[in-house]
């Protein structure tokens, strides 16, 4: 090969299932090829563009061969497959792009923002939801969040906020099968944070349940906005349908029902212009 | 003997053509660190006067050196920046036990009894002890700055803030931080009212809101605050309203929707902030929010929105519409080609501009290109500073922009699939970024992406002068890219590179090089475990680092052979030796 091979591996499967430490078998195809490789580069260390002239040719080839060498390179390691506009005979296609580990070079709490995860509290899952992290980095040095390598088809987030509290959270509808589940969810995501509201108001320490969010007997009802923008009670229709519309739970206080959902049908438009 | 003695005397004394308080006092007025570093190489004398008159300190490498020789050389010592961990840990690169503690520094520190005022640290592993020490310690102490560090909780902050009576700075710029819930912002004592800065947006748990009111509200100096998601939009309203003075304010998070009353009052206050520069945060926002800020927009001269993932591009482009004289922009590439469009039509005092991208799955929206990037750099003269990320580059692009904007210090371009070549031509993208670096003659950083070859290393080595950091990733075919760069760019300082077939010949041609940088990062590259066991055999004053996570025995113990290759190398020079704090996967040759 003309270029060096990036890690010598022979494809990415193979690759994810032979830890780093027993890879070494891998070099002895190589050496040979290295040893020739080393001596072709033997360089002077005079200014840059000496060995212009007699490299020129080789350059050029390099470039000419590049497209092809690119692709079985890519079959190596962690790397994307090259884009389909080149054309490919030997690298494998993909149709979402692959994981690599620290790429693209954005800190973590951007790649969050930019899959939509909020605050570091959680999610109802700890699931990041978006790319996969190679699990040999991430596990061990995951920036303070432990992120499961889980696929992000498993997982389907929606935002849910309530009436008086700062904070949104996010609900892995996925992850429930029926109302039930969800209202015992959204108790376990924002009782305790309800409570610490009151606390700065009145003292006293009790964490009330949060019930009755789905039939009108509570002090908090639990409403959604589907894929059209309208507003609506949660529990009317079959669950699958519910989780195959819904894009954002909210709770609002059982008293604000009517003028929450007709108001803010109104508002949603404007707020999706 | 003598005579040479005598004469040598006498010259040092022309040198000293004025007493040594003369020559302090002009000292005075040389303050960027190369320029006292200069100055402190004339001669014994003047190296004498600087140390003892130097008060700002800056450590780029806190492995290069320790606390002890800092002291020794500057005793007089009131503000340190130290940096911890190589730039690469920013994309989980390194393992977080890799080092950079400051709790050392902060020791010594104490003991020696230095006035420290001002202490500034980034990629460092700061804990609760440390904060706690730093804040008993130091009696006039002022300035805290902490960027991209880890490893302590707002009880280390509550000790900041309880015992730095003279407080005027704590700026905490995406930190990760342990949030005990709130209650640090009640340990400063009502006496305080020195506050200039108060930054604790990446905080991301509850903030007591009446205790940071009266903090805003008995702190007439505040000019810089910035607010995590947890305040919401009628507390906002109620700080601006105490704090009109305010020159660069964060929002925090807008996520209830807000009654008209909270609206109205944030217009209002909005209105008397007639100081306000700089905007950021809006972590959570409605956009019908946005508009409240229109009216001050004239003013702002920096503007961050990279955080806000929520509003979409129109709104975005309705609010730069006002900002005629914005001098620095971070935004999401949810603003699009066309609303780069907009900002290069309407910012003509643009100097910096960041582009980040807010779809990482990648797939189908290509939300800036390379469009965006010509459009900018066509409007906007005074731009010198780029970070942009994008989905596709061509070289015709880039030799466009080039030719618009041959002033760039800073060029960063991120095509975010490796590999990718000119999207039109299926070129490598050598030619364009030639170009870059061909027009640019003050460049200093760059950051490569896209398809490359070893040609675009060629052209680095030719023109990149200048060049101080470079960014090298999946590029590159052989070892004479590498060596193209080492050999040129005489003044390259720092240099990263991952995934790239560059190896032992690159690595060892030229050792001496490696004194001039501060570090060299190489990781997944071809460089293997001999090589750099032979590096280190050559050049002692260098640490030279392997990382390796799995294998927490150290390499040698293990008799790994020497045609391994080596996951992370990590190299610095170093007056100090080999560091003792170092984990057992990291292995120093």
């Amino acid at each position: 090969m003309d270029g060096c091979s990036r890690n010598g591996e022979i494809s990415p499967k193979l690759l994810h299932l032979i830890p780093q430490g027993r890879r070494n078998w891998f070099h002895d195809d190589n050496t040979s090829v290295y040893n020739t490789e080393e001596k072709k580069l033997e360089l002077k260390l005079g200014p840059p563009g000496e060995d212009e002239d007699e490299d020129g040719a080789s350059i050029t080839r390099h470039i000419k061969k590049e497209p092809k060498d690119k692709s079985i390179l890519s079959l190596a390691g962690n790397h994307f497959s090259p884009s389909s506009t080149t054309n490919k005979t030997t690298s494998q296609k993909r149709t979402a792009p692959g994981p690599v580990v620290g790429w693209p070079p954005v800190r973590s709490f951007r790649k969050n923002l930019a899959n939509g995860s909020s605050s570091k509290l959680g999610n109802e899952s700890s699931s990041n939801g978006g790319l996969l992290k190679n699990q040999k980095c991430e596990d061990d040095n995951g920036r303070g969040k432990p992120m499961e390598p889980k696929r992000q088809q498993g997982g389907m987030f929606v935002k849910i906020n309530m009436y008086g509290v700062p904070i949104g959270r996010k609900v892995d509808l996925n992850a429930h099968n029926s109302y039930e589940q969800l209202s015992f969810t959204v108790d376990k995501l924002f009782r305790g944070l309800l409570a610490a509201q009151r606390e700065s108001s009145s003292s006293g320490e009790e964490e009330k349940p949060i019930t009755g969010l789905l039939d009108g007997n509570g002090e908090y009802t639990l409403t959604y906005e589907d894929n059209e923008g309208d507003k609506m009670l949660v529990g009317d229709v079959p669950w699958h349908m519910f989780a195959s519309s819904v894009k954002r739970l909210r709770v609002i206080k059982s008293s604000e029902i009517s003028s929450a959902l007709t108001y803010g049908n109104g508002k949603q438009e404007k707020m999706r212009s | 003997a003598l005579a040479a003695r005598e004469k040598k005397k006498e010259e040092e004394e022309e040198m000293n053509y004025f007493p040594d308080e003369v020559i302090e006092h002009v000292f005075d007025f040389v303050t960027s660190h190369k320029d006292r570093n200069a100055i402190s190489l004339v001669c014994k004398s003047w190296f004498k006067i600087e140390r003892y008159s130097r008060q700002r300190v800056f450590i780029g490498n806190c492995y290069a050196v320790n606390p002890v020789r800092l002291l020794r050389r500057f005793p007089c010592l009131k503000s340190l920046t130290l940096k911890g961990k190589p730039h690469f840990a920013d994309f989980n690169l390194v393992p977080h036990e890799w080092g950079g503690f400051v709790q050392p520094w902060i020791e010594a520190l104490a003991r020696s009894r230095v006035g420290l005022e001002e202490l500034r640290l980034k990629r460092m592993v700061v804990t609760d002890e440390s904060l706690e020490l730093l804040s008993r310690s130091f009696s006039s102490f002022k300035s805290l700055v902490l960027v991209s560090c880890e490893g302590f909780t707002t009880d280390g902050l509550a000790s900041i803030a309880a015992n730095c009576r003279h407080l005027r700075d704590l700026d905490l710029q995406e930190n990760e931080i342990d949030d005990h819930r709130g209650q640090w912002l009640s340990c400063f004592p009502d006496t305080c009212t020195t506050l200039v800065t108060l930054n604790f947006a990446c905080l991301e748990g509850e903030t007591n809101l009446v205790a940071l009111e009266r903090l805003v509200a008995r702190s007439p100096n505040l000019k810089s605050l910035k607010l995590n998601r947890a305040v919401p939009l009628d507390a906002l309203a109620r700080l601006m309203a105490c704090a009109p003075q305010i020159v660069d304010l964060g929002v925090g998070s807008y996520e209830n929707d807000p009654d008209s009353e909270s609206y109205l009052k944030l217009e209002a206050a909005i209105k008397k902030c007639t100081s306000l520069r700089s905007l950021s945060g809006f972590l959570e926002a409605a956009p019908h929010c946005l508009s409240a800020f229109h009216p001050i927009c004239h003013n702002l001269t920096s503007l961050n929105l990279s955080y806000a993932a929520e509003i979409n591009g129109s709104h975005l482009i309705k609010l730069i519409q006002h900002c005629k004289k914005l001098q620095r922009l971070w935004i999401l590439d949810s603003i699009g080609d066309k609303g780069l469009v907009v900002v290069a039509s309407t910012c003509k005092e643009l100097q910096e501009l960041r582009v980040f991208p807010s779809d990482l799955l990648g797939v189908g929206n290509t939300a800036v290109t390379e469009e965006g990037l010509v459009a900018i750099s066509a409007g906007c003269p005074k731009l010198h500073s780029i970070l942009y990320f994008c989905q596709q580059m061509t070289n015709a692009a880039l030799i466009t922009v080039a030719k618009n904007c041959p002033n760039f210090v800073r060029f960063r371009l991120c095509i975010l699939e490796p590999n990718k070549p000119d999207h039109l031509t299926s070129q490598p993208l050598d030619e364009g970024f030639g170009a870059i670096v061909q027009a640019c003659k003050n460049l200093r950083r760059l950051s490569l992406s896209g398809l490359l070859t070893d040609q675009i290393f060629l052209y680095i080595g030719m023109f990149a002068t200048e060049l101080e950091m470079l960014s090298i990733a999946f590029a590159g075919d052989t070892d004479k890219g590498m060596l193209y760069v080492l050999n040129g760019c005489k003044k390259m300082r720092k240099l990263e590179i991952r995934d790239s077939p560059f190896g032992d010949t690159a690595l060892l041609a030229d050792v001496n090089k490696y004194e001039t940088m501060r570090s060299l990062w190489m990781s997944s590259c071809e460089v293997t475990l001999g090589g750099c066991k032979r590096l280190a055999q050559k050049a002692p004053w260098l640490n030279v680092e392997i990382i390796d996570e799995n294998d927490n025995n150290r390499m040698e113990q293990n008799g790994h052979e020497e045609s391994q290759k080596v996951d992370k190398l990590y190299l610095y020079r170093t007056v100090v030796g080999t560091r003792t704090d170092a984990p057992p996967f990291v292995s120093i040759l």
